[in-house]
């Protein structure tokens, strides 16, 4: 079908080319570092919307023609994207340019996940100072693509890294100023490890780090003696895992007599739904800091780095508060 | 879609899916007469203990050890499942149920008693492919279909299963008549001096190594599928052997060819926002080819057929 008569095309945009670089991306996260470096000389797709799970997404038809046809291809790497990883290397093989954000994190600033040495934490992006390490890296690989405007690329990835900085410093400010005792975050899956360590907060997840590996009863009886024991008031769901896990929690606590509510539901695999500020990066941050600051006694960020909200609009949530 | 897109995309997948369509149409059949067709399922849950061993001993999740696990696993349930029909004497169904249940809970057991939790041992993970990620990155062009050369430069999983192809064809044409009279009549067989054991195992290791392989490149259910509806579809149309493997071949080279088109190709050439998967809807197109043949054999209600049950093909 339709295939007679048509040839081959270029593969390789020409850098002379005034049209957009197309960047396709997998997450949400990525796309907003993408966009941010990228500017108006990129046009970036992203594979998974709002909340997919990453873990488990596999590819369809439809995103390998993009794949295909990209310029560059940016993903987030550590084995999130596990069942994309097959044709991710055979991309590789054909030195297409295809950039995992994680690789530009040290190995020393990685967690590890589970017993075995060698399989890290992918959830890099929840410490917002370790996800602005991957910036130099996709600016790079944007100007080795456009060599003429790699000036314009650096320039934005400075901007960008310095939105992240703030970002980064008012989520420690807000997160700070939750009292210590109340610093344990239970969430459904273990997606919050880097989190933690940025800002201070133990991490529990019901979940191990992939969403695929099932709690066991066990798992959530020990969890329920943890809520009891430690009078733990609060637990979050998450928006591209089932909460299923996290109701077993309550209705444990509750029949041991102690009330456990939800503190409210945050982004961790996929950012927010599309058109939303929490589509971006540092939207889903902000809504994540904003939660669970709030939800544990604290106070929410300061201010957003949301161009549509004026200050009047990041005041109002301060007086609310005070 | 470029003719470059489809040679890349489209060709592999559709030559990894047409292969294991015929290697699982032409195994299909002998299971089907022998009544054993949830085999391949039955294979896909009963190599999860040779996986986790294998990943146990070796500490490590490499192509070869995982298949090797496999591999033994699969060889270990088939004997069992015929130990277990024969001295149990319960029907062949029974005794599949029984052994790769049995077989799939060990498995689970061993990852949460070695507490290898967070690492992937699911065959899901490591075992079973998807036809979206055969592509065919080195082609440059319809030249490319015609030189040897070229062609070596394939997905692995496509050579892989023109290997197994040709590994089937060969079994099946050699042991032609054994199989043929083993399958129909073991008694009859067995009189006759045929090692009726034997051959059961050679066909049932031909089976695992066949399903194995071609799990690994396409994924489980369209290996289940293909080694039950293409065989059940023949079986309602003709009472010859011969004509039953030809068009169970034709059948299921058929449901990939049509299912690959139907799920990936059309939502392209419509320009819809999505494509269906492309395993899932192989498999249905599969399914529709026993339901169509089913109507049409009405027509023949009136000959006896004995051995088809449709029981189990409906399964």
């Amino acid at each position: 079908m339709l295939l007679t008569g048509v040839q081959a095309p270029v593969w390789a945009q020409s850098s002379a080319d005034s049209a957009p670089l197309t960047v396709v991306v997998t997450t949400g996260m990525v796309a907003d570092v993408a966009r941010g470096v990228g500017g108006d000389l990129v046009s970036v797709t992203s594979l998974m919307n709002a909340g997919v799970d990453p873990h488990l997404y596999k590819l369809t038809r439809r995103d390998l023609s993009r794949l295909m046809s990209a310029d560059l291809v940016l993903y987030s790497g550590l084995k999130l994207e596990g069942k994309m990883d097959a044709v991710i290397a055979r991309l590789k093989k054909q030195n297409r340019p295809v950039v995992a954000l994680a690789e530009s994190i040290s190995s020393d600033r990685l967690l590890t996940s589970g017993d075995y040495a060698g399989q890290y934490d992918p959830h890099i992006w929840m410490d917002v100072s370790r996800w602005r390490e991957t910036i130099p890296a996709v600016s790079q690989a944007l100007g080795r693509l456009l060599p003429e405007q790699a000036d314009t690329f650096a320039a934005n990835a400075e901007r960008y890294a310095d939105e992240l900085q703030t970002l980064h410093q008012s989520a420690q400010q807000s997160l700070n100023s939750i009292s210590v005792n109340n610093r344990v975050l239970v969430t459904a899956h273990d997606a919050f490890g880097y989190f933690g360590d940025a800002y201070d907060i133990e991490v529990i997840g019901v979940q191990g780090v992939s969403t695929e590996s099932e709690a066991g009863l066990k798992r959530i009886e020990t969890l329920v003696g943890l809520l009891v024991e430690r009078q733990i008031p609060t637990v979050f769901v998450e928006s591209s895992v089932s909460r299923r896990n996290v109701d077993a929690l309550i209705a444990g606590a509750a029949a041991q007599g102690h009330d456990v509510s939800i503190g409210g539901s945050l982004f961790s695999d996929a950012t927010g739904p599309a058109d939303t500020w929490e589509a971006t990066y540092r939207g889903m941050i902000e809504h994540n800091v904003n939660t669970i600051a709030t939800a544990l006694g604290g106070n929410p960020l300061a201010d957003s780095l949301n161009p549509a909200n004026n200050s009047s609009a990041s005041n109002g949530l301060v007086m609310e508060v005070n | 879609m470029t003719a470059i897109e489809f040679l890349q995309i489209d060709f592999p997948a559709m030559l990894a899916a047409g292969l294991a369509g015929v290697i699982c149409g032409l195994l299909g059949n002998l299971l089907v007469l022998r009544r054993q067709s949830l085999m391949g399922d039955a294979i896909a849950h009963a190599v999860l203990p040779g996986i986790v061993i294998s990943f146990l001993l070796t500490g490590a999740l490499g192509a070869t050890t995982v298949l090797l696990g496999a591999t033994v696993s699969a060889i270990v349930a088939v004997v069992l499942i015929e130990g277990v029909r024969r001295f149990g004497v319960v029907e062949p169904g029974a005794s599949m149920g029984v052994v790769f249940t049995l077989m799939f809970a060990i498995g689970i057991v061993l990852v949460s008693v070695f507490g290898a939790d967070n690492v992937h041992l699911e065959p899901e993970h490591i075992l079973f492919g998807q036809l979206e990620n055969i592509v065919w990155l080195d082609a440059s062009g319809w030249s490319d279909v015609l030189s040897v050369e070229r062609l070596l430069t394939l997905p692995s999983e496509v050579l892989l299963l023109g290997g197994v192809l040709v590994m089937t064809v060969g079994f099946i044409t050699v042991l032609s008549k054994e199989l043929k009279v083993t399958s129909f009549d073991p008694s009859f067989a067995s009189a006759a001096g045929l090692p009726v054991m034997v051959i059961h195992f050679a066909l049932m290791i031909m089976v695992a190594i066949a399903t194995i392989s071609a799990f690994t490149s396409v994924g489980s259910i369209l290996v289940i599928g293909l080694l039950v509806c293409p065989a059940a579809t023949a079986r309602l149309l003709t009472d010859r052997y011969q004509w039953q493997m030809r068009l169970s071949a034709l059948f299921g080279l058929l449901a990939s060819l049509g299912g690959y088109t139907l799920g990936s190709l059309v939502p392209l050439y419509l320009q819809l926002d999505f494509s269906l998967s492309a395993s899932g809807m192989i498999a249905v197109f599969a399914g529709l080819m026993v339901v169509v043949a089913a109507l049409v054999s009405l027509r023949r209600r009136n000959q006896v057929i004995y051995e088809f049950n449709p029981d189990q093909a409906g399964q």
